[in-house]
């Protein structure tokens, strides 16, 4: 009974991995291009939840379309957020990035507190209660299953998206050299806007996933912005390999620590291992590109 | 042509106002006097509710501020007003100790886990020094309300704290005299050898290390001064409150002293102190806008608004907050002090120029 248990922790950390990796992708890709590090990314996954929630109540749509409608809705809010804050204080003293994403998260919070609400909510799912039995006493959700399928889709979209486009080299150049890829003639603006929308589209996905997955509330964006910012530097500032791998380490570590030691210590042990990587490494595991 | 008329504004913005040493003098005493006539005239409610915390915060957000004057901006300040908070009244409690001696055991024992914190942090650049601080408070508050030890600490419940004085008019006064001695010490420091070599580290640490500071001695001394202060901060509002609750060490009151110090001005002296009155007039006297809105719209005319929320001012007051910072940093990063420069130059100088 004690594997049976801890193999279900370890298939439920996968699939809570998922879910910080599409998080952790999106806030390594704007760090990445535009040397940015937002805070707030976390409560881009708390309103992309929130959006996906009312497109399936409200209109009745299949909540896995939702996550669509969800990460258009939150790369919208992403275009908004570069153009109107953090552009004007890119490049000047790195504290004022930490104030405006404080007063980001507070803004997202208390919105969504006056939109939705603070019960609980939880996206309704057509495959709710199916599952997928793998052996006598172990089973896994269709619902937890389709989560690590989209994820693999979105991955390998994002993928191609960087290597085979014309906006994605556009973005590798800018993520090395900046200056030296604006007098080849790239569009620095431009690029650091679609960025920030990509990377709060997958926030948007992430949310909608866990929506799906989990019961959320406006103030449950906090905590997976720390712990994908965990995973960025276990697994190296810019990049996405590292993301992934650091991502479902990350979720398998958590969960079997939480098997063992009990909830209690969930959130400690994220920032046990981080403080602990950056005692070793003071600029993350894979550092050097951190300036 | 957009890029010239930027400069040019900003350039604006970042001229400087500065008074003179006697005006700063006077300025000075008429505060002095203010602070301690003020309390003299408003009913008891308003002293031990609304003052007294504003002067705790000034202590804490200038704590804080020290410590972001030499670059490094704590997001787990929250840590240190807990502990000495906690330390301060079961040293009291358990021990016997006189609160007032207790109060600066807990600032003590503040900056010795400052220390520790510290040494750990020297190394790391902006995010990851603002997410390790985060991460230890969050380590720090699990330590306390962990099964074994809240049996001693009773930090989940929560305990009454002992007193020093009474609440009221002799506790401000008491507040107000701590409050003065300590922002007069951070002044002392942020204006000596130290200060100037925070301000180089904050600037550019690299440069700072090329002309010879010892950037990781000089940031640790910042991070013990300042949690020292907090700890201080910590048991003062232990005492203000009478009750002290593992919710002191709430992200909230690791955000607060941020808050404070970028309204009023990140780096000056008196940024966090009127970062602290503004901040704290919006924490008492906001809250109470739903009633506000009540008689604007009508309670029918409210509910239609936010069906999902039963009571409207938290939530309006954060979102208030939040907004008000994001414009601060936006568009007056210096903080509102230097406003309230320009604008009393201004209203000085008009009236000559208006002769010439």
């Amino acid at each position: 009974m004690i594997t049976s248990g801890l193999i279900g922790a370890l298939l439920w950390g996968v699939v809570i991995g998922c879910i910080y990796i599409l998080l952790a992708t999106g806030l390594n890709i704007i760090f990445g291009v535009m040397k940015l590090v937002n805070f707030a990314h976390g409560q881009l996954l708390m309103i992309g939840a929130y959006i996906a929630f009312t497109v399936t109540t409200a209109l009745g749509l299949n909540a896995y379309l939702a996550i669509l409608v969800a990460m258009g809705a939150v790369a919208l809010i992403g275009v908004g957020l570069e153009r109107f804050t953090f552009r004007r204080v890119l490049g000047t003293d790195k504290l004022n990035e930490i104030f405006v994403s404080l007063g980001l998260i507070y803004v997202f919070e208390n919105v969504a507190v006056l939109l939705w609400g603070n019960t609980p909510q939880q996206i309704s799912s057509p495959l709710q209660g199916l599952q997928l039995s793998l052996s006598q006493d172990i089973a896994i959700s269709y619902d937890r299953l389709s989560a690590i399928l989209i994820v693999i889709v979105i991955l390998v979209a994002l993928f191609l998206l960087l290597k085979k486009t014309k906006i994605g080299l556009a973005m590798r150049a800018t993520s090395q050299k900046s200056n030296a890829s604006m007098l080849m003639g790239v569009n620095i603006e431009k690029v650091y806007i679609f960025t920030f929308a990509l990377g709060a589209a997958l926030a948007g996905a992430a949310g909608a996933l866990y929506g799906i997955l989990l019961p959320f509330n406006p103030t449950i964006g906090a905590l997976p912005t720390i712990k994908a910012f965990a995973i960025i530097i276990i697994g190296g500032l810019g990049s996405i390999p590292g993301a992934v791998i650091g991502g479902l380490l990350y979720g398998i570590a958590e969960n079997t620590a939480v098997y063992f030691l009990g909830a209690t210590w969930q959130d400690a042990i994220a920032f046990a291992l981080l403080i602990i990587v950056l005692v070793i490494r003071p600029t993350g595991i894979f550092g050097e590109k951190g300036e | 042509m957009k890029k010239l008329l930027l400069d040019s504004l900003s350039s604006i913005r970042r001229e400087v106002v500065t008074f003179s040493r006697s005006q700063k003098f006077y300025f000075v005493i008429l505060a002095l006097v203010i602070v301690a006539i003020v309390p003299l005239f408003v009913n008891n409610y308003t002293v031990s509710e609304v003052l007294t915390p504003m002067l705790v915060f000034a202590i804490y957000a200038s704590s804080w501020n020290l410590l972001a004057s030499s670059g490094q901006g704590s997001l787990g300040h929250a840590a240190f007003l807990g502990i000495g908070g906690f330390v301060s009244a079961l040293v009291a409690i358990k021990a016997g100790v006189p609160p007032i001696i207790g109060l600066f055991l807990g600032s003590l024992l503040s900056a010795a886990v400052g220390f520790l914190i510290g040494l750990t942090c020297v190394r790391l650049k902006a995010w990851f020094l603002a997410m390790v601080t985060f991460g230890f408070s969050v380590i720090i508050v699990t330590i306390f309300s962990i099964p074994e030890l809240d049996e001693f600490t009773r930090a989940v419940l929560g305990f009454p704290t002992p007193l020093i004085v009474d609440r009221g008019l002799p506790f401000y006064y008491l507040t107000l005299v701590i409050a003065v001695v300590s922002i007069l010490v951070m002044y002392l420091v942020m204006k000596s050898k130290m200060g100037l070599a925070f301000k180089a580290i904050h600037q550019n640490e690299l440069e700072a290390k090329m002309v010879g500071i010892n950037t990781a001695k000089y940031r640790l001394i910042a991070f013990v001064i300042s949690t020292f202060f907090a700890g201080l901060a910590g048991g003062l509002y232990a005492q203000s409150i009478r009750y002290i609750q593992v919710s002191i060490f709430d992200p909230y009151y690791s955000f607060l002293p941020l808050m404070m110090a970028v309204i009023g001005g990140l780096g000056t002296i008196e940024g966090p102190i009127i970062g602290a009155v503004i901040i704290e007039t919006i924490e008492s006297y906001l809250p109470r806008i739903d009633l506000l809105l009540d008689s604007l719209v009508g309670r029918e005319g409210l509910i239609p608004l936010f069906p999902a929320v039963s009571n409207v001012g938290p939530p309006i007051r954060f979102l208030f907050l939040g907004l008000f910072l994001l414009v601060v940093v936006i568009f007056a990063p210096k903080g509102v002090a230097p406003l309230i420069r320009k604008a009393y130059n201004y209203l000085r100088s008009s009236p000559q120029e208006e002769k010439t």
